[in-house]
């Protein structure tokens, strides 16, 4: 299990509620939770072998951006 | 086969793009029209997606064998959808949210009439038994249907492990419906522990009903959705003229290229950003710079789309067209700063966010406190306790504190003759401690007007010189003639006979009276020029005069000065007062202008602002906005010009003046209906008292329940064997909302 940190541009409740079915979809992912209240809209995702490269596909077919943090 | 067909158009029309504007729905925020645009740029056949988040709208260029349905169907795979087939997207956007009021309204309508006989039955006749079954049935529809938005709402929130209102109100209608449905089913349960088994349907309905009213007044309160940037783009012609080999031709606005030479006629906007090539006139620029006064275009000055031309003619070489122009950056940037504001979290959300936890914990730990010490009833005891602690928790008047302070607020803004857009800037006017005033036409009257005029010494027929200025400068061209024709026809003036006139490019006009005598107004250039002679004390009146930044005009005959006028843009009265008044508050004012260093110097003196800045373009006045954002500042900001948009729109507060432009007011938030600069403090002093009173709301909406918590929880059984009773629950109730209305009333006798 590893931690996945990502900077996105998830903004609000209807930014979450879109990149969610998508999300919950991806396999290799764990859990996963956005700070909407962070002024860097922080994604946290418990890898189960999903990769920050497909984390980010994924939020691209979607329409979001997401940088990962080190 | 599909695939193909697309491929094969794709690859015969590579540029045969089709350009159309769609109505997008479901975005909530900036980040959502990123996603939107970023989606259909995905999209196989779109070449280009450019989405508007002010008026939800979305251009897409795609390719031509592409069918709508498809680009519909990308969106809608991620949760939005655009709307085609439609006329006018703002049109149909208008009808969405013209619609989303009547639900909400219908919505409201039903679960009052639905709720009244429950509240009846629940009130006064509790012992009628088949009283519980009817409120059954017509809570259920309240609850499941007219109340659905809260619990899928609720439910969303749950799956972040976030709570706010929805949550509260779902949480405890939920609670207490089930509840009452167990109660009303197996009462035995409860009577063969000894217990009486209540029912709180009216109790669930009664908080649907509020807070669904309360949605119902924000959304009143909200006005349409802005046009300002529609009428932005009506600032640009459709069509203009362009002169090839010598012939007039008339192009459509997207074919203009750099370098082609455009004709601009009198009266006429000019298309594209340009330099002036042949001939010169008077071009009002008042939407880049904010002045009223049209200033003189010659060769080589640069011109820009959306000024007016004025009464002269004139060919230009187009420099920068399209995106390029300095209007189209305006309308680029007032959008991005509408769109870029991240929503203000509302008071009550961030109260729910804490309570509903703090409120689950209390009922878990009575439950875990009676199944420890309840003796043979625990379990039967523990979980009444706990539902009740969860029942009574709920505010009902919740629903109803921020909206009912906040239409009082607007009510007391319209008296003052304030208009207020939305809540936000009535929550966030508080909070202000920067305020930035544009100068002309905010500070000042926003039009040039004769000040003063000085005569020489022991001058006679002063009337008779009266006469002729009118009848010079009713003729003249000059935009500055117009001040002074006003102000001698408001002496009552009448125009006398000349009989040539002759006009003097940059220095100004000569003309000839009935009896022959030629007289010469001008500038000071003009008199030198033609020898006329200037009393010494006139030329330090006029020099001390400059100094206050006005213009002198000379009105002379052939050998003498006879007179002086100054014009100025006149500061109104009151604002030295308002400035003031904020000042005094601790707030910082600032004054930014498209005017020059001298003229900004001089009116910033007057009126006691040690900050100023002048000959600021559009952008810079939103880019100076921001900066002071950054500090730490909020900042309102006030101004009346299409060229104040940008930095309106940037603001944290947005103030436009009655008397200005349909776009600032269109993008500000709030509107004064006065030119009276007083009503800035007064409008900050509303938002300081309707803050205020939506914080007094809050706390009666929730006082009286959280009393009843402990007994809830049984805190008086050991005492007196004293449980939640449901005439508390009522009292509770009744009281905070009684509260809440009260109090917001009061917002209306305070006097700002």
């Amino acid at each position: 299990m590893k931690t996945l940190e990502f900077k996105t541009n998830i903004n609000c409740g209807g930014c979450v509620s879109k990149v969610t079915p998508f999300l919950n979809k991806q396999e290799g992912v764990e859990s996963w939770e956005v700070d909407t209240s962070n002024p860097d809209k922080i994604l946290t995702i418990e890898s189960d072998g999903a990769t920050e490269e497909d984390v980010k596909t994924v939020l691209q077919k979607v329409g979001f951006k997401a940088e990962p943090v080190d | 086969m599909e695939t193909i067909s697309i491929f094969e158009t794709k690859e015969k029309n590579t540029k045969k793009g089709v350009k159309e504007s769609f109505p997008v729905t479901g975005m909530t925020c900036a980040s959502c029209a990123a996603s939107v645009e970023s989606v259909l740029k995905h999209t196989e056949g779109v070449f280009d997606a450019n989405v508007n988040f002010a008026n939800s709208s979305v251009l897409i260029e795609y390719d031509e064998g592409l069918n709508p349905n498809q680009l519909q169907n990308a969106l809608r795979e991620v949760g939005y959808d655009i709307i085609i087939d439609a006329g006018d997207p703002s049109e149909v956007q208008q009808e969405l949210q013209q619609k989303h009021y009547q639900d909400i309204k219908s919505r409201t309508i039903w679960s009052a009439i639905l709720t009244l006989p429950i509240f009846v039955l629940g009130m006064f006749y509790m012992q009628w038994e088949p009283g519980k079954w009817i409120s059954l049935v017509l809570a259920f529809p309240i609850l499941f249907w007219f109340g659905r938005s809260f619990f899928i709402n609720a439910f969303k929130q749950a799956k972040h492990g976030k709570a706010n209102m929805d949550t509260l109100v779902a949480l405890s209608t939920g609670i207490a419906f089930i509840f009452s449905v167990f109660n009303t089913f197996f009462p035995e349960f409860w009577l063969s522990r000894g217990i009486e088994p209540h029912v709180y349907y009216e109790a669930a309905t009664v908080i649907i009903t509020f807070i669904s009213l309360g949605k119902l007044l924000e959304e009143k309160a909200k006005s349409n959705t802005s046009s300002a940037i529609k009428k932005l783009m009506g600032l640009q012609p459709k069509t203009l003229k362009i002169i090839e080999n010598g012939e007039e031709k008339e192009v459509p606005i997207s074919s203009v290229q750099v370098g082609q030479t455009i004709l601009v006629r009198p009266g006429e906007k000019i298309p594209v950003d340009g330099a002036v090539s042949k001939g010169s006139s008077y071009v009002d620029e008042s939407m880049i710079t904010g002045e009223p006064v049209p200033v003189q275009k010659s060769q080589g000055e640069k011109v820009f789309a959306g000024t007016v031309n004025q009464k002269g003619s004139f060919q230009f070489t187009a420099e920068k067209v399209g995106g390029e122009t300095l209007l189209s950056q305006i309308i680029k940037m007032v959008q991005q700063a509408q769109g870029s504001k991240a929503p203000v979290q509302k008071l009550v959300d961030k109260i729910a966010g804490i309570f509903v936890p703090v409120v689950l914990s209390i009922s878990i730990v009575t439950f875990i406190v009676w199944m420890s010490v309840g003796g043979d009833n625990a379990f039967s005891q523990a979980l009444l306790t706990s539902v009740a602690v969860l029942v009574i928790a709920c505010p009902c008047a919740l629903g109803l504190a921020t909206p009912t302070a906040i239409m009082v607020g607007i009510g007391k803004g319209a008296e003052n003759n304030i208009l207020i857009k939305d809540a936000e800037s009535l929550e966030l006017g508080h909070k202000v401690n920067a305020v930035i005033l544009d100068k002309t036409g905010t500070i000042t009257e926003g039009k040039p007007l004769v000040t003063d005029i000085f005569w020489k010494d022991k001058l006679e027929n002063k009337n008779e010189y009266k006469e002729i200025l009118l009848a010079i400068e009713a003729q003249s061209e000059h935009p500055l003639a117009e001040a002074v024709v006003n102000h001698l026809k408001e002496e009552n003036i009448v125009q006398a006979e000349i009989t040539s006139f002759e006009s003097i490019t940059g220095k100004g006009v000569k003309a000839q009276s009935e009896n022959g005598s030629k007289y010469y107004v001008g500038n000071h250039k003009l008199m030198v020029e033609r020898n006329i002679q200037i009393d010494a004390t006139l030329i330090q009146t006029a020099e001390s005069l400059e100094e206050k930044a006005k213009t002198v005009i000379f009105l002379g005959n052939e050998n003498q000065v006879l007179a002086i006028l100054a014009i100025a843009d006149r500061i109104k009265e009151t604002s030295k007062k308002a400035i003031a008044t904020l000042q005094e508050r601790g707030i910082e004012v600032f004054m930014l202008t498209g005017d020059n260093n001298k003229t900004a110097s001089a009116v910033a003196h007057q009126v006691g602002i040690t900050n100023y800045q002048g000959e600021v373009m559009p952008s810079d006045k939103a880019a100076f906005v921001e900066k002071l954002q950054t500090d730490g500042k909020i900042v309102a900001m006030v101004g009346d010009g299409i060229n104040d948009s940008h930095a309106l729109a940037q603001a944290n507060v947005s103030i436009a003046m009655g008397k200005g432009s349909d776009i600032a007011m269109d993008v500000a938030k709030m509107t004064l209906i006065t030119s009276d600069l007083q009503s800035i403090p007064k409008a900050l002093e509303l938002s300081k008292r309707t803050v205020l009173g939506i914080r007094q709301n809050l706390f009666w909406a929730f006082i009286y329940n959280i009393m009843g918590i402990p007994i809830a929880a049984g805190v008086l059984y050991p005492v007196n064997g004293f449980l939640l009773d449901p005439m508390i629950a009522g009292a509770a109730m009744a009281f905070s909302s009684v509260s809440v209305v009260a109090n917001s009333l009061r917002l209306k006798r305070v006097k700002l």
